[in-house]
């Protein structure tokens, strides 16, 4: 489409749904009209619920069968365990008992499989950054039986609370919560197997969750957020055990908080290589987004995207860092 | 607000108060072989339990960072009363007799921080006296908090239906209204 009938299209399409046109612009640059149609009504619709199930507190079966005599219907992720969607009929996925024990986490599928593509192990040590409220570290201490260490790294002092009372909540005791900027981990003296970053982002993958979103950020957000992206990037990986694992997500579809960001930590740092999730979930990562040819291992990372998945967009890439551990 | 091991003596002083209100030896038992940590804050004192191959962690006291939390949280220390973190109360229900069922009804109201009226009590522990604390739970058995009685355990049965019996010293309710 030349520039010029794209942006009159994006006008039209941005009046039409309620978004800034700067979106609507992108969304046709990178997906052509009829994807970004199809990505516009998606977002008009809200993904299911979900919930994880902490079987640090029972038996994952066992809540099941009791969250069944509530009358909650569940229907297993299939590449997820311990992940469910669930339907509350007119209660609030909070409002259970069992919420209220720690028995089950509502969380969305995508965060699920963050954690998963982590695939945190018995015994190791662990850091979940910009980690409130917790839903990760809750589900990393899970897959590790609450062995090791898993440090949970927060800036933000409200948010703070919330992951304090979820790691509480949920039965965790190999945690510890540390407030503070997760760019400056030198002085911490560790040296991770496994490094989660669930970066702040612009949230652009949450539309289908948050109408708001359609117009709450500017294109400088977006930049802002990829430059802190990049400084929270370059902090871990110094950090990073060598041969040690980075899974890096974000609850954004943009592809410059993503393969954009990702491309420019592979250029700053040979060390760092992506390899392969192995659960089977999402779309390949762009490496060609609006034309720009980015490394084409970005392929082996992965999307959910709400018009492909009907679930929030997301974006997932792992990788690994030279050397033996 | 700096992290301290715990010494012999402040152990034995958490130890001495806690097995008095909930039964001898309860503190050893959940310790187990965990080290206890302190944390002093404008509050009280917090006490942690945390596995001592996290001293290679400690040491290094954590630099530009504020711990907010490890391993498990035991309890603290506020105005001269140990209380139980709500995360320990499903071991202490295992080693302590002091236990006081509540009806669905009671379970409910309670969990949004109410305290404990005569009608909702299903059983209460024998020989218990007044202000003794008590771990509440469902008619599952599972944990919903810790009250204070306000009668001796003995006549209870003798009160009216909407006598204040228990006082809510904290409920898990509290880990969603403290969001
Ligand atoms: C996407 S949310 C994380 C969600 C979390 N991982 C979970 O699963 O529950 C991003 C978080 O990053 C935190 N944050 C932002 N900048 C940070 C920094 N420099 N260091 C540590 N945390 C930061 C924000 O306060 C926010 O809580």
């Amino acid at each position: 489409m030349a520039e010029k009938k794209r942006k009159q299209r994006a006008k039209e399409l941005a009046k039409e749904f309620g978004y800034l046109p700067y979106m609507t612009e992108r969304y046709l640059a990178l997906w052509g009209e009829e994807e970004t149609l199809s990505f516009l009504e998606a977002c008009e619709i809200a993904p299911k619920t979900a919930i994880r199930i902490n079987s640090l507190k029972m038996p994952i079966e066992q809540t099941v069968r009791r969250m069944k005599r509530k009358g909650i219907a569940l229907k297993r992720v299939p590449w997820l365990e311990e992940g469910f969607t669930a339907d509350f009929g007119d209660r609030t996925p909070g409002s259970l008992f069992e919420h209220l024990f720690g028995h089950y986490y509502v969380q969305g599928v995508p965060s699920m499989t963050v954690v998963k593509a982590l695939d945190p192990q018995k015994g190791e040590v662990v850091m979940d950054l910009a980690s409130a409220p917790g839903g990760k570290t809750t589900h990393i201490s899970q897959l590790m039986e609450n062995t090791g260490t898993v440090f949970s790294i927060e800036l933000d002092r409200l948010r703070m609370r919330s992951l304090v009372n979820n790691i509480q909540r949920c039965g965790v005791t190999n945690a510890i919560a540390l407030r503070g900027d997760a760019r400056k981990l030198d002085g911490l003296g560790v040296a991770p197997d496994r490094i989660l970053l669930d970066a702040p982002c612009s949230g652009e993958g949450l539309i289908p969750l948050d109408p708001a979103r359609k117009r709450s950020k500017t294109m400088a957000d977006i930049r802002y957020c990829a430059t802190r992206q990049d400084e929270l990037l370059d902090s871990v990986i110094k950090t990073l055990a060598p041969g040690g694992v980075l899974v890096y997500s974000t609850c954004s579809i943009a592809p410059e908080e993503n393969e954009y960001v990702i491309d420019s930590i592979l250029g700053k740092h040979p060390e760092m290589k992506i390899i392969q999730i192995d659960q089977e979930f999402g779309v390949p990562g762009y490496t060609q987004p609006y034309g720009v040819s980015l490394d084409v291992s970005l392929s082996q990372s992965r999307r959910f995207l709400p018009h492909i998945h009907g679930l929030e967009g997301f974006f997932i890439c792992k990788m690994r860092k030279e050397g033996d551990r | 607000m700096s992290l301290e091991i715990v010494s012999q003596l402040d152990w034995q002083m958490v130890t001495e108060v806690v097995d008095q209100e909930f039964g001898e030896g309860v503190t050893k038992t959940l310790r187990g072989r965990l080290m206890p940590v302190s944390k002093k804050s404008k509050k009280g004192i917090s006490y942690y339990l945390v596995s001592s191959d996290w001293m290679r962690f400690l040491q290094n006291k954590f630099t530009d960072f504020e711990p907010a939390h490890l391993g498990r949280r035991f309890g603290d220390i506020v105005e001269g009363r140990f209380r139980f973190s709500l995360s320990m109360l499903d071991e202490l229900k295992d080693v302590t007799p002091n236990h006081l069922v509540v009806s669905g009804k009671g379970a409910e109201a309670f969990t949004y921080g109410r305290s404990i009226l005569k009608e909702s009590v299903v059983e209460v522990a024998p020989g218990l006296s007044r202000e003794q604390r008590v771990v509440v739970l469902n008619k599952h058995g599972d944990c919903l908090g810790l009250a204070s009685l306000t009668v001796d355990s003995e006549r209870i049965g003798r009160l009216g239906p909407d006598r204040l019996v228990a006082k809510n010293l904290a409920d898990i309710g509290w880990y969603i209204r403290n969001e």
